[in-house]
């Protein structure tokens, strides 16, 4: 009796659990070629709405969002990016760049996991494959030999990204402190992200795991563009703005894979 | 009779293909502004403070060859064109044109000789999207112009970086600014954001 009652139970649970994360469980969105190019000329709402604006993004939180957002400015400005400036000061361009493929490598397990979780095989090899060869020939992972010399450019896939491709919908902006833009899906994806980050597993103790996040982060910043300050100089309103393009950025790299060097 | 007739007849048949190809690809037609744009860029007689005017004035007429600012600046501010009066329609268009002046010469000055590759361009109609890649320090960034065919000409209406269109995020910000201020709000804002262009910084 017990036997039959549990054999119910288990597919009534999973049932339950699509529904409530608005999961469909049929096949993901065909994993499309890193390389397509998106069809912008699908539709002309301009033309064809009478007028009628496209919808934006639902932000039912905006005035705590907003007051994040004011908090994480004056925390970009008056902490993060000098932080970032005596950084890259301290050390040269190359070994910051040595430091963020380190850091990279050894994230490899997420993104093979959720390109697996995505159908996108081609790409979860790729992942196999650069980790095999940055860790051996490119020094436990220093180095990228695998993108200058074999021509093979990092996938990337997050949870996130899984979670939009099997149908999940954004749900609301959420603007976290530190982070900054995000959604409740976005937002699961980190976490979900977070628990299968190998770091965690090795055994640093709090100080030391804290000392590794914080350097890689203000790493990953000194390393890459910095696009924020340029969107306050060129924006009526910055907050609707890094709104907009993180929800149009994380719609195109749903429909479309995405390589590392996309980011 | 009969010969006059078909000699006529391959004379506008002519004619008529000659009009039917006169229009060129809207890649055809976009690759020469960009390079004009890229070389003025790379114009060491151009560089620094002093020629600033001089390479601001340049760039903004090889712009205006192939990028309708006029079309983007109605796209952006949506369904409230309907709504103003002639008057605030022409106070708009010359404002947001000096905005989107601003901000393309703004963008265009940390241009540093990066290949741009031409990848493919579709048509649809009227309108038509050009994708191109530029290259960063090794990465590749998809950038798509998408255009409007306006008296044989393809013109530029929108840019998409990454998914992100410029257009549509500018609107996002108007709409946000007309909800709460409505369209005299939103004028002073755009103003404002012009006068501080001019002073030579931007607001920070």
């Amino acid at each position: 009796m017990m036997k039959i009652r549990t054999l119910y139970v288990i597919p009534g649970v999973l049932c339950l659990w699509f529904f409530v994360l608005g999961l469909s469980p049929i096949d993901p969105i065909a994993a499309v070629a890193a390389n397509a190019t998106p069809d912008l000329l699908a539709d002309d709402d301009y033309n064809n709405n009478d007028g009628q604006d496209a919808e934006g993004v639902a932000d039912p939180l905006e005035p705590w969002n907003r007051a994040v957002f004011v908090f994480n400015d004056k925390l970009y400005v008056w902490v993060l990016n000098p932080v970032k400036n005596v950084y890259s000061k301290a050390l040269p361009r190359d070994v910051r760049g040595c430091i963020d493929n380190f850091v990279n490598n050894l994230a490899s397990p997420i993104v093979l996991v959720n390109a697996l979780l995505q159908g996108r095989f081609d790409d979860a090899w790729t992942v196999v494959e650069r980790f095999g060869i940055n860790t051996v020939l490119g020094v436990y992972g220093f180095g990228d030999p695998a993108a200058s010399e074999f021509a093979m450019a990092p996938p990337s896939a997050d949870f996130g990204q899984t979670l939009g491709r099997y149908r999940m919908g954004a749900g609301i902006y959420l603007y976290w402190p530190l982070f900054g833009p995000s959604n409740v899906r976005d937002t699961v994806g980190r976490v979900a992200d977070y628990a299968v980050n190998p770091v965690n597993y090795v055994g640093l103790n709090s100080d030391e795991a804290l000392g590794y996040s914080g350097t890689a982060f203000v790493n990953r910043m000194s390393v890459v563009p910095d696009a924020y300050a340029d969107t306050k100089k060129y924006s009526l309103d910055p907050y609707v703005a890094i709104r907009q393009a993180y929800s149009d950025y994380r719609n195109a790299r749903i429909r479309g894979g995405g390589t590392e060097g996309n980011q | 009779m009969k010969v006059r007739t078909v000699v006529l007849l391959f004379l506008l048949s002519v004619c008529f293909c000659a009009v039917a190809n006169a229009v060129e690809s809207p890649m055809a037609q976009l690759k020469p502004t960009l390079k004009s744009l890229t070389d003025l860029l790379a114009d060491e007689g151009l560089k620094g403070d002093a020629h600033r005017d001089e390479r601001r004035s340049r760039i903004m007429k090889a712009i205006k060859v192939g990028f309708d600012f006029e079309e983007m600046s109605k796209r952006i501010l949506g369904r409230t064109w309907q709504e103003i009066s002639p008057e605030e329609r022409e106070r708009f268009t010359r404002q947001m044109i000096k905005l989107l002046e601003n901000i393309y010469v703004g963008k265009l000055e940390s241009y540093s000789g990066q290949q741009i590759e031409f990848q493919e361009e579709r048509v649809k109609g009227k309108r038509a999207q050009v994708s191109t890649t530029i290259d960063n320090q090794g990465v590749k960034i998809p950038v798509h112009y998408v255009l409007n065919l306006t008296d044989s000409r393809w013109m530029v209406y929108d840019i998409n970086i990454e998914g992100v269109s410029l257009v549509s995020n500018y609107r996002e910000q108007f709409k946000s600014i007309l909800r709460t201020d409505k369209f005299a709000g939103l004028m002073k804002v755009i103003e404002e954001k012009n006068r501080s262009f001019e002073k030579g910084k931007g607001s920070l």
